[in-house]
């Protein structure tokens, strides 16, 4: 066997004639071509996840739906929850930028991995706040609905809707509907999010488990 | 400046380019994604060039990025499809160097380091290339200890794949 090695190793080193030989415009050509290595591509998918949060609640529709509730306790928990919201965005945007930073090609095999899963990590991390936080604020509004009747009563036409079926039945099926709504969506939106994660670090993950298993 | 700097790397990555081919053929098994990870080897080694102040030898330096390319940043390996016509690089033995047992064995050896796993790659391109262990070692970020019961590992596995 170390003969046969030795014999590879010996032919190895004179391949040369049978290599492609590109000239120096062919390489100048390729300086300026467009990278589409993984970091690239988790910078790409970073940014839109970052900022998907952000514009949804930009749509016209959501805010409107917000403004309906005129009730100075239910928008003071709103606020708050909001400040404490964009504060931990800022920080993870902050965290991301500075991990992103870091990853270099320089690094050895390994160093090089750890940083790209850390960074990868923090947007994980990140996502996991922000459905957390979807949720907490779909709770906050079924709350409020169930328990101050003004917020209901602020909604309009609710008038009409009161004639045919008793408080108690509509705050229920209100309270019902936002928590199943609140569910479903950041299931949906947590499912998007792991399927891509899952494509984009397959290839990584399984190197960096058999450079892990070296260390054994 | 920039236009010396660039003329400078295109020069040195011109006159080293075996390098990128070697590794390239050993990651892809067709013309299109051997182009395609040299493009993005270059692509990498030119963004990190201005990093690279010629603390190592060019050559050097451009095997820890060429690998780390080709293991950990590109991303297209997984779905390549053989093609018939084409015979990677590797596997053009000069016929009139070797008797015919020797030839014969190459491109069963060849094959079978083609069947390795990423990293397994990685160990056996450094290793032919004639680099000591510790260099090894570093390029991967495993102990040198590691890296020579790897290889040693790897050897048994070559022998296995070969006499099965």
């Amino acid at each position: 066997m170390m003969d046969e090695l030795e014999l590879l190793k010996k032919d190895w080193q004179k391949k040369g004639a049978e290599l492609p030989k590109l000239s120096f415009d062919e390489i100048q050509n390729m300086l300026w071509k467009k990278s589409s290595s993984i970091v690239r591509w988790i910078l790409i998918i970073s940014v839109l996840e970052i900022s998907l949060p952000q514009l949804l609640f930009l749509f016209p529709s959501i805010r409107n739906s917000m403004a309906l509730f005129d009730n100075s306790t239910f928008n003071l928990g709103i606020l708050i929850l909001s400040i404490f919201y964009y504060a931990v965005v800022i920080y993870f945007i902050y965290l991301f930028y500075k991990r992103y930073k870091e990853i270099s090609v320089l690094e050895n095999a390994k160093n090089l991995m750890d940083k790209i899963i850390l960074t990868r990590k923090t947007v994980f991390y990140y996502i996991v706040f922000s459905l957390s936080m979807f949720f907490v604020f779909f709770l906050y509004y079924a709350l409020e609905m169930y328990f101050m009747d003004d917020v209901l009563m602020s909604i309009e036409g609710f008038e009409e809707v009161l004639k045919k079926r008793s408080l108690e039945e509509i705050r229920s099926m209100v309270f019902w509907g936002v928590i199943l709504g609140g569910f479903f969506f950041t299931l949906v939106m947590g499912g998007i999010y792991f399927l891509l994660y899952g494509i984009l670090l397959g290839k990584l993950k399984s190197n960096y488990r058999e450079l892990k298993r070296l260390e054994i | 400046m920039n236009k010396e700097l660039e003329h400078q790397f295109v020069t040195e990555l011109e006159n080293n380019q075996n390098i990128v081919h070697k590794v390239c053929s050993l990651y892809t098994n067709d013309r299109d994604s051997h182009n395609d990870l040299f493009q993005e080897i270059t692509i990498q080694l030119w963004k990190a060039y201005p990093k690279f102040r010629g603390e190592s030898k060019f050559s050097t330096w451009m095997y820890r990025v060429a690998l780390n390319t080709a293991i950990t940043l590109y991303r297209k390996s997984k779905r390549q499809v053989i093609t018939q016509d084409y015979e990677s690089v590797i596997f053009k033995i000069k016929a009139d160097e070797y008797d015919e047992t020797q030839e014969k064995q190459l491109k069963l050896m060849y094959n079978a380091v083609k069947q390795l796993g990423d990293i397994e790659k990685a160990l056996v391109f450094l290793y032919l290339e004639d680099k000591d262990y510790r260099e090894i070692a570093e390029t991967l970020g495993i102990t040198e200890v590691n890296a020579r019961v790897k290889m040693n590992r790897i050897k048994n596995k070559l022998k296995t794949i070969l006499n099965p």
